[in-house]
């Protein structure tokens, strides 16, 4: 019997359904892949149905796409409260117990996870135009996300977060500031009681490319959406040659930043993102970090 | 012993009660988010006669469109009453939200001797042509363009104060024709076409309408229930629309996509409030308050709004979000 391969997330399946049942990527459609090897993130057809065991998500909508999980009895999800857009009254929710909550209200994340249970359905939305991107993950699997970038996850997939440990200072003595380029945390999800599903909302289209062992490439801090926990990640300063800034010693004022991924292992970034601030003053210290003078 | 899944066909080893190909409930088949659009079949003795029907048939079909119930004639591809695409099947999910339906770009309808043609699809416009005498209302706000030849005043309204303290528009714009006048909002979002007949009543989110014909009387009510003020998400009062003994029109602007629920007697669905977008004016609102406690840090509570019908609900995805408390 022939099998199909979905080109995002490798799920098998007969083929003959519209949408991967795993993840709801479009099936008659061939992957899309730049030269420079990059995929483009699958069509999703409208209402494309994804099955999550007994229960099962459909997502709707083109330009703000919610998600309408209809949760089986016992089931559940947890999700960042902000995110919620309706239930049923039947679904229960929650609070999620966490660790770290002083270290996570003193890095903008939010303080608590909400929790929903079945039987019943509850949908999801960001109030942003954007992309929904399913991310099913076979028991074992992890992946660290973008923080802000988590929309719903389910019960399955474990959820811890680390310190990114991409930064660096500007200034000094009391002016001293210290940027992260990508977060001061990195949301870390991990199927670890079996197969999951999680969910993740961005702007603009979405790539992904497999890094081989030792393969690098640089992308702008603020593109970055997810990586296996497998690529590292490192900052990387360029600075251009600009004769006349040397003379007045201020090459430092123009740099380019840049967030080194080195393999093996998958790396999504999004075309659409915030460039983070970074002060044309020269850098005082950083975290582990390569450099290129032209 | 072998199962056919009536939603992918295929045979399911055992007796599971999914799909093992689809995930498809076994036993029931899996409702499919598509509907096709009704064909009204009507008999000759009504007033709907299509004069250009075979001599001798004794029945003709008309289209009747699944968003706004108007009639149309079977070779149609867009409803002449709301513009809805009459060839393409309904959207509905598996939990009942029907979406709004995508009007296809430079679509025409009519209204009175007036006509509205929507461009773009991102942030739409609703470009009207006015007829000479017709007009339509709108808060200033949404105003793209217009000719010079089409007059501008005011409605009159009463209870000026209430409004500026509420934060609603403390004028209501009339635009009258003849000539052209454009109208868009400021985001991405859907235009959401509603005729209502006479006998309706249309509460809509404050701000969120872009335009209404002239048989529509505008109000506003004030939201009851001091909860539902501070925490749904509306502020004090909903935008009312009633129409007069005729039929009109009101065009709504939805952030992001818009879906449409039709709520039984009884039935409700919970709502984050900044998604509310329209309802009907059988349709209940009352804000609960859910407490999400997190031991040392207190915790926060979630207001949520609690819709009951019967009548329709519509959301729009990109919403509001209010802050808890």
């Amino acid at each position: 019997m022939s099998r199909y391969t979905c080109a995002w997330c490798s799920a098998q399946s007969d083929g003959t359904q519209p949408a991967c049942p795993a993840c709801g990527a479009q099936v008659d459609v061939r992957a899309v892949v730049s030269e420079s090897g990059w995929t483009e993130m699958p069509p999703r057809l409208d209402m494309a149905r994804i099955q999550l065991g007994r229960s099962s998500c459909q997502i709707e909508g083109k330009y703000v796409p919610v998600a309408d999980l209809n949760l089986a009895d016992g089931d559940g999800v947890y999700f960042a409260h902000h995110v919620l857009l309706w239930m049923d009254p039947t679904v229960k929710i929650s609070v999620m117990k966490m660790a770290g909550a002083w270290k996570r209200m003193f890095a903008g994340m939010p303080l608590i996870m909400t929790q929903a249970h079945g039987p019943g359905h509850v949908a999801f939305s960001v109030d942003a135009a954007g992309e929904m991107i399913a991310l099913p993950l076979q028991q074992g699997q992890s992946v660290d996300v973008r923080e802000h970038m988590f929309v719903v996850a389910t019960h399955s997939v474990a959820y811890e977060w680390f310190a990114s440990n991409v930064w660096y200072t500007t200034g000094s003595g009391d002016d001293t500031e210290t940027h992260y380029p990508v977060g001061m945390f990195v949301d870390r999800f991990h199927a670890k009681d079996g197969p999951g599903l999680l969910l993740l909302h961005t702007s603009g289209n979405v790539f992904v490319r497999n890094l081989a062992p030792g393969e690098s490439i640089l992308v702008k801090p603020g593109a970055l959406c997810f990586k296996d926990p497998s690529v590292n990640m490192l900052l990387h300063f360029e600075y251009p040659s600009t004769p006349l800034m040397s003379w007045f010693g201020m090459s430092w004022a123009n740099r380019y930043l840049w967030l080194r991924l080195v393999g093996p292992g998958r790396v999504a970034v999004r075309s659409a993102f915030e460039t983070p601030e970074d002060p044309a003053t020269s850098v005082s210290s950083s975290s582990y970090s390569t450099q290129h003078h032209w | 012993m072998t199962s056919r899944c009536p939603n992918c066909g295929s045979a399911c080893e055992g007796s599971p009660k999914f799909c093992t190909h689809c995930g498809g409930r076994l036993g029931e088949p899996s409702p499919s988010p598509y509907e096709a659009p009704a064909v009204a079949h009507l008999t000759s003795a009504t007033s709907m006669v299509d004069r250009a029907a075979p001599s001798g048939a004794g029945s003709m079909e008309r289209l009747q469109c699944r968003w706004c119930d108007g009639q149309n004639p079977t070779q149609a591809t867009t409803c002449q009453m709301c513009g809805a695409p009459l060839d393409v099947r309904d959207v509905v999910s598996d939990s009942g939200w029907r979406e709004a339906p995508r009007l296809r770009d430079m679509t025409e309808f009519k209204f009175s001797t007036s006509t509205c043609q929507v461009e773009g699809d991102v942030v739409p416009v609703a470009e009207i042509n006015l007829g000479t005498g017709d007009s339509v209302f709108f808060e200033h706000h949404v105003l793209l363009w217009k000719d010079d030849k089409v007059g501008l005043g005011v409605m009159a309204l009463s209870g000026g104060i209430k409004r500026v303290l509420a934060g609603m528009p403390f004028v209501i714009s009339v635009a009258t024709g003849p000539g052209r006048i454009a109208f868009s909002r400021d985001q991405t979002g859907e235009l959401v076409v509603l005729p209502l007949h006479p006998g309706m009543e249309l509460d809509v989110r404050e701000h969120a309408f872009l335009l209404g014909s002239q048989h529509i009387d505008y109000s506003f009510v004030q939201i009851k229930g001091l909860r539902n003020i501070l925490f749904g998400g509306q502020g004090m009062f909903m935008d009312r629309f009633v129409t007069r003994g005729q039929s009109g029109l009101v065009i709504l602007h939805g952030y992001g996509n818009v879906l449409e629920r039709r709520l039984k007697a009884g039935e409700s669905v919970i709502l984050e409030p900044g998604a509310f977008l329209y309802k009907d004016s059988s349709v209940t609102m009352n804000v609960e308050t859910q407490p999400l406690t997190t031991g040392w840090f207190g915790g926060v509570s979630m207001n949520l709004a609690r819709m009951t019908g019967p009548g329709r609900v519509g959301i729009q995805s990109m919403y509001v979000h209010h802050a808890t408390s």
